[in-house]
This record gives C-alpha cells, structure tokens and sequence, in this order.
C-alpha cells in the first residue's frame, strides 16, 4: 500500500482531509478491504487512547453488514437536499399565502368601511392606511374629509411636511383628548410632545417659543 | 477544512447506493456508538444489539440526512432514541447517573436517562492483548508524534490547533500524526493476524 494513500486514508480519518481528495478515498475506501480493515484499526486506536471500553470483537460491523446486504440500496431513495426539487414550490407557497391573508385583510377592511348613511369614512379604513404622518394630522384632517366624503376611496395620504398642523394645536388636542385616556399613556404621549418641541432640549426656549402659561421646560403638574 | 467533510463524501456514496462506503462509517464510529449505548443498559450484548438496530436505522434514514449537521451528531440522535425506546420496551427501570463517570465532552449533553455503567462487561472490553499492544507501540513513539497523535485523539485537536500546540506546520502535525498511526498499526496488525479480532474485518 503506498504511503501517500495512506496518508491521506489517516487525515481523512479526522476529517482533516481536502473534499475534493475526499471524494477519491472514499470511492476507494468503499471497495477495499485491506483499506477499510486499516480504517477499522485506526478506530481502535482512537479508542484505545480514549480507553474506551466499546471496542467489539463480537463482529458488530460485520453484522450490521450482513444486515444491510439484505436492504436496498439507497440510490433510487429520494435524498433529502437545500436544493431538493420536490421542494422548490415552498418559498412560493408561503409567499402566496403571505399575499393571501394581505388580499383577505385588505378586502376585509374594504367592507368595513361600507357607509353607515352618514357618508362618513370608516375610522377603521383610515386607521389601517394611515401612516404615522397621517396620524399625527388626523384629527384635522377627518374632520375635512369626513365632510367632503362621497365616495369610500381610501383617502390619499397627503404629501405635507411632517407637522401640517402646529404643534401647539396638537398638544391643545392632545391635552383635550387626555381626559378618555389613561394617565400613564396621557404621561407619556404628553412627554414625547414636550420633548419633540423645540426648545425642550437642553437649549433653553426663546420668550417668544414659550406656550402661555408654561414656564421652560417645566410639565405642570397634575395635582 | 470542513469540520465533516469526510464523513459527508462517505454518506454521500451512500446516498448513491454504494453500501461499501457505510461500513466505513460504522467501522469508525461502533466504538464510540456502544460505549454511549452502554450508558443506558448493562448487558453488552444488548449494546451491541442496540448500535446495531441504530445503524440499521441510520442507513435507512440516510436519504433524510441532509448534511445540516455533522453526520455523528445525527447519528448520536438516533442511537439514544433507540436506547431509549428499547429500555422503554424492555420495561427498564433507570439506574442512578454518575456524573464523574462521563469523559465524552463533545458529545451533546443529556441528563436523562443515562444509566450508571459501572460494570465492565467482558464480551465488550478490549482484550487486554490489544490494548497492551496499542500502549506499548504509543509509549514506544517519539515523543512529537505520540504528542500529536494524544492531542488528536484524546483531546480532540484538530491539526490546525495541534500546529498552534506544536508550533509546526499543518502539514507537519498531519505527518506525524499518520507515522504514529502507522507505527501502532505495524504492531496491532501483528495481534490482529495472530487470530484475535479477525470478526472484526468484513468480508
């Protein structure tokens, strides 16, 4: 046997050996006994040096040989792989159903916004295609469109600057509101207010930037 | 280096249908198979049994396999789903676990139902021959070589931490480790050809 296959029978053993070399050894290692008997010896060792008390002489391997002769072999078997055929449909699949339940939501929301009589549009259609911006405006701009309302169109976002309605009259709004909602929101919906206006960063507010009645940065106190 | 790649072109021959290439997984990892078997029951020949239905179901279940994992990992799965399901079927009732007896650090860690394998059962321990043998071929090696064949095989190095180790070469660790090996197997083959573990081989 020559050394350099052996060599390489010896890194492959510990899984130290290129893939591709891997590829060729193991082809050979499959049809050589002398070769798989050097492999099973280089097994003991390791359990030898490990003191590994497994170590059969009863023949274990040649039984499990035995045993297997009598099955088929596995090359018409389908082999599972991230590659698989079979399963190429799956990504698809789960894009399709995203879309589904996007088209059942979508058609859902449509027919809750079925007019009441009142011609008003569904504060349910406007909450779900709102964005962020439109929520800030909302309370103005509901009331506009509400009005001017005659079909169930989902009202186009307008393209405005973030804060189309002053912040005073927003904070006036917010204040207003507090009362239906709950102290520690209204806390923290009222902070977020005060610190996203200008003048409540550490930079003190010009006389002229100051709200009536609000002393700096102070938040009056509930009590 | 991938850490299974072997392992993998191996499996992967097998999952083309050539069945010579799972004996060469089992030859290599019987050893380890049973002495993790023989944490959930006493009787060896049971272990042996058992490794072997594991085997059996492994090969089976080969087109499953899809390389996720490394391929003893799977293996080390389903031996303890076996053990556990035939000491289930054979009405076993669990023995006490003895922590300190466990030194197979890199095999996944589970608790339950490991059995205590206190006993040494004589139709599984290696004959007193073989082991003396491949002590004294180890103790007779130079000392970088047997240095390089411990740390892989005891410690579990791979020949890139075993360089670092040795402050050598990749290539180096890779020769020294195949000549140490080569040296034990000038001597176990004489064992070997004497009579003893000649059921071992395949034919």
């Amino acid at each position: 046997m020559n050394e350099e296959l052996d060599s390489q029978l010896s890194a492959m053993f510990d899984n130290e050996l290129p893939a591709e070399e891997c590829e060729l050894l193991a082809r050979r290692l499959s049809r050589d006994g002398d070769l798989k008997a050097r492999w099973g010896r280089y097994a003991i060792m390791g359990a030898v040096i490990r003191a590994e008390r497994g170590i059969t002489l009863e023949g274990l391997a040649g039984r499990v040989s035995a045993a297997l002769s009598q099955e088929p072999d596995l090359r018409g078997a389908q082999v599972s792989g991230r590659t698989s055929p079979s399963r190429w449909w799956q990504p698809l699949a789960g894009a399709g159903l995203a879309a589904g339940v996007a088209a059942a939501s979508i058609l859902w929301l449509r027919a809750q916004a079925v007019p009441d009589g009142s011609g008003a549009v569904s504060p349910a259609l406007v909450a779900s295609t709102a964005n962020l911006n439109a929520r800030a405006t909302a309370p103005a701009l509901r009331t506009v469109r509400a009005a001017a309302a005659d079909s169930f169109v989902v009202p186009p976002v307008p393209r405005q600057p973030m804060m189309v309605v002053p912040a005073t009259e927003l904070a006036d709004y917010v204040v207003a509101h507090s009362a239906f909602s709950w102290p520690v929101t209204r806390g923290n919906l009222l902070s977020a207010l005060m610190v996203s206006e200008p003048g409540t960063s550490s930079t003190p507010l010009r006389s002229d930037q100051r709200a009536p009645g609000v002393q700096g940065n102070a938040i009056p106190n509930p009590k | 280096m991938g850490a299974d790649v072997s392992d993998l072109s191996l499996v992967r021959r097998v999952q083309r249908g050539d069945k010579g290439a799972f004996d060469a997984l089992v030859l290599k990892y019987q050893h380890k198979l049973v002495k993790l078997v023989m944490r959930y029951v006493r009787n060896p020949a049971e272990a042996e049994d058992i490794a072997q239905e594991a085997f059996i179901k492994a090969y089976r279940a080969l087109p499953q396999f899809r390389g996720d994992s490394a391929f003893y990992t799977w293996l080390y799965r389903i031996a303890i789903n076996t053990a556990k399901n035939a000491v289930v079927s054979r009405d076993r009732s669990p023995i006490e676990y003895n922590v300190d007896r466990i030194t197979d650090s890199d095999e996944p860690y589970d608790m339950q139902g490991r059995m205590k394998d206190s006993e040494t059962p004589e139709g599984l321990v290696l004959t007193d021959e073989i082991r003396s043998t491949v002590n004294a071929a180890i103790d007779a090696l130079p000392d970088d070589l047997r240095t390089a064949i411990v740390l892989r095989e005891l410690e579990g190095l791979s020949y890139e931490e075993i360089a670092a180790a040795m402050a050598c070469p990749v290539g180096t660790v890779r020769s020294r480790i195949f000549r140490a090996r080569e040296a034990i197997d000038r001597r176990l083959r004489e064992v070997f050809e004497g009579g003893l573990g000649r059921a071992e081989e395949l034919g």
